[in-house]
């Protein structure tokens, strides 16, 4: 994923597809208040899954803590390990567990930290893009924007479906084209193609095209 | 554009990260440096002496057992009772009401709008469309006014453009109707029903 490359973005050719009604507020800002905001918030995660293991995660072991501390408080013998020895063992530590077993552990609690760590930290960006719109807030998913890229594609190559792959990330969109052996292909027309459509669909951030034509051709296609 | 709070979840999950990561890396140190294991037991040992000494001077008077226990007992209670609150944080705001306004005319009351009417109406409008595997409406509170999510699958191939102009055009429709403009999200998503459901071919 690339941050740093700033494009010259391609908006000012967006035309409104539905003729008539003429927009008046500026460009493609939408006029409702906060618009930017709910953009923003539907274009990065919200670290709601994290969040709610984390919440069981220590939800169960204070759990655990509160039985045997309850039971503990009540004068009853414990249910695994009484907490004053689990103390007394904690003290002890690099006696009495063998150091593999320890180091495993550790390695364990590690991983489980940098799972959180990282999820908070990471900027956590959706594989989403804005479109723009008079009206409403609109984000799509890449996945749809490969596949009309993938669709545009396939018509400007004149190749069947399986033949064209295309991805999409942040700044790129990658097209893979397998030409059908013994009919020529023009790069350049299915590239033009796709740059066209995506000039259509005036996304923000604007990506990139670029067209990979595979060697080999597919026989019989 | 529901209430999950953002920074909330991002600071807690960042301090447990962070702990957790303290405690492994002590874990592994343990098990492989001996000088740290030394360090370690002399200074916990310490933290463990004061607690005991805590827990000697908080007996009940004539019983052996501390009332520290049942502190700890309703701090760890508060703990999970927190855990739970945050959980049911997370993707609230769903409301009923779309629109709920004092009527400026002469008649005395209160207008309401329930959300059902702008979701159904938009539910039918995109009922039968032949290039949409499936399209909800739900109605989410943000910053204390109503907005509609609209969340539509389209098939595979189908112009997100064209299709995110349509869904405006019935929007401002709505609007009209409804004689208020509510902050709309549209959302073109894919799912299971859009990659293995058939491709739209006539359009």
């Amino acid at each position: 994923m690339r941050h740093n490359t700033e494009h010259d973005s391609s908006h000012g050719s967006y035309a409104p597809p539905v003729p008539g009604a003429a927009p008046s507020v500026g460009g493609a800002v939408p006029a409702v208040a906060g618009m930017e905001e709910i953009l923003k918030r539907e274009t990065h995660s919200s670290r709601a899954v994290a969040s709610i293991i984390a919440a069981i995660l220590v939800a169960a072991l204070c759990g655990y803590a509160l039985l045997e501390t309850a039971v503990r408080a009540v004068g009853q013998p414990p249910w695994l390990v009484d907490p004053q020895t689990a103390a007394e063992q904690v003290v002890a530590l690099p006696d009495g567990v063998p150091p593999l077993l320890l180091g495993a552990l550790g390695a364990v609690v590690v991983m489980a930290g940098l799972f959180f760590f990282l999820n908070a930290v990471l900027p956590g960006r959706r594989a989403r893009h804005v479109l723009q719109d008079r009206r409403a807030a609109v984000v799509v998913d890449d996945e749809v924007i490969a596949s009309a890229l993938a669709r545009r594609a396939r018509v400007a190559a004149n190749v069947s479906q399986d033949q064209v792959m295309v991805t999409v990330s942040r700044q790129q969109v990658q097209v893979s084209v397998r030409p059908t052996s013994g009919v020529p292909l023009r790069p350049e027309a299915v590239l033009a193609a796709v740059q066209d459509e995506l000039r259509d669909m005036a996304l923000s951030p604007t990506p990139e095209a670029r067209i990979n034509v595979a060697s080999t051709g597919v026989v019989g296609a | 554009m529901n209430g999950t709070p953002r920074i909330l979840n991002r600071v807690l999950i960042g301090v447990l990260g962070f702990k957790l990561l303290a405690i492994g890396a002590l874990l592994i140190l343990l098990a492989s440096v001996p000088a740290v294991g030394v360090w370690w037991q002399s200074w916990s040992a310490g933290v463990l002496s004061t607690w005991r000494d805590l827990l000697e001077r908080t007996r009940f008077p004539g019983r052996a057992e501390s009332w520290l226990w049942i502190v700890v007992v309703l701090v760890l209670l508060l703990v999970i009772g927190a855990m739970v609150a945050w959980v049911a944080q997370q993707g609230k705001g769903r409301v009923n009401l779309l629109v709920s306004e004092e009527d400026p005319g002469g008649v005395p009351g209160n207008v309401r709008i329930g959300s059902g009417v702008a979701e159904q109406a938009l539910r039918a409008a995109l009922a039968d469309r032949q290039d949409l595997a499936g399209a909800t409406v739900a109605t989410y509170e943000f910053r204390g006014e109503p907005g509609l999510r609209i969340r539509i699958q389209p098939r595979q191939g189908v112009a997100p453009h064209r299709l995110a102009a349509d869904v405006s055009a019935l929007v401002e429709a709505l609007d009209s109707a409804l004689g208020k403009r509510t902050p709309v999200l549209i959302h073109i998503a894919s799912g299971a029903r859009s990659r293995f459901g058939r491709a739209e071919r006539v359009r």
